[in-house]
């Protein structure tokens, strides 16, 4: 515990001085691949966070950001792992929004099979919202006209070998 | 009872020539008439590919109706000649008032909205990555 802060700080400091003004983005860069490797990433971090506060208020910043992309890697990587993106600073993810709302869409046309197209995976599946940033909304009707344009084969359930 | 719009689609053999589907489209009128309904539009789509296979058939034409209708009887009518019908391969029925309504709603409330205040400008959001540069800079 007390050794993890201190070779985190040790690998923070010598990165954060020689960089001058653009701080913050180097030092990103080698706290994640060494908070990584060092096992338990958040328990470390946490600790770190803690440390830094007691040590200098003005370095807790910088710091906890340097945490924040090692744990946003991972989540990136994995559409499905929740946990890691939702706590830690958002520095990847750029924010999704629904499509349909951009574009003031009162009805999904479901004859217009090109257009519902994106919305569906190779196979035939409808993609969660979670993956197309659909509002909840807009994902009903979506699934209301995908179903409708599948039932007059305009979309396929399910695609044949 | 309020009048209704309906969406009907159906889908006949591809090889099936052409006069017939005019003549099929053309009872299809009638009997939509005789029982208190209209017809708004009709498209003719083509032949086109099926995303499935339907009667053994990859491909079929699609004919599209739009219909209106204060008697449910039509769309019964209409439906059971389709079904009886040898070129039809398949067809689908949508009632779409309600769903045009919504919509008529949303647009109204939209313009009301627009119409009460002017648009403002959206604040450029640029802000926050600039911002943690500053305090590492006064620590070094």
């Amino acid at each position: 515990m007390t050794d993890d802060p201190s070779t985190e700080q040790g690998a923070e400091k010598p990165s954060d001085a020689p960089a001058g003004d653009s701080a913050p983005r180097p030092a990103e860069r080698p706290a994640g691949p060494t908070g990584g490797s060092g096992g338990g990433r958040s328990g470390g971090s946490h600790s770190g966070g803690s440390h830094g506060g007691s040590h200098s208020g003005s370095r807790g910043g910088p710091r906890r950001e340097g945490g924040g992309p090692s744990g946003g890697g991972p989540g990136g990587g994995g559409p499905g792992g929740g946990g890691p993106r939702r706590g830690k600073r958002q520095y990847f993810r750029k924010k999704k929004v629904c499509r349909f709302c951009v574009e003031r869409v009162d009805f999904i046309d479901y004859k217009k099979a090109e257009m519902l197209q994106p919305f569906v995976q190779e196979r035939g599946k409808i993609l969660p919202r979670r993956i197309t940033g659909t509002c909840s909304r807009h994902q009903r009707w979506l699934g209301e006209a995908i179903k409708r344009a599948r039932n007059i084969a305009l979309l396929p359930f399910a695609t044949e070998l | 009872m309020d009048e209704r719009v309906y969406d009907l689609i159906f889908i006949c053999q591809p090889a099936t020539p052409e006069e017939e589907i005019d003549k099929l489209v053309a009872t299809l009128q009638q009997t939509a008439t005789e029982r208190g309904g209209t017809v708004e539009k009709t498209e003719k789509w083509g032949t086109r590919r099926l995303a499935y296979r339907v009667a053994k058939n990859r491909e079929g034409y699609y004919v599209y109706l739009v219909l209106r209708s204060t008697h449910g009887d039509m769309v019964k009518e209409l439906e059971r000649r389709l079904k009886v019908s040898d070129v039809v391969i398949k067809f689908q029925t949508i009632r779409l008032d309600e769903e045009l309504k919504r919509q008529k709603k949303l647009v109204q409330r939209r313009e009301r909205r627009a119409s009460r205040r002017p648009r403002k400008p959206a604040a450029a959001p640029a802000a926050p990555p600039a911002v943690p540069e500053q305090p590492a800079a006064a620590a070094s």
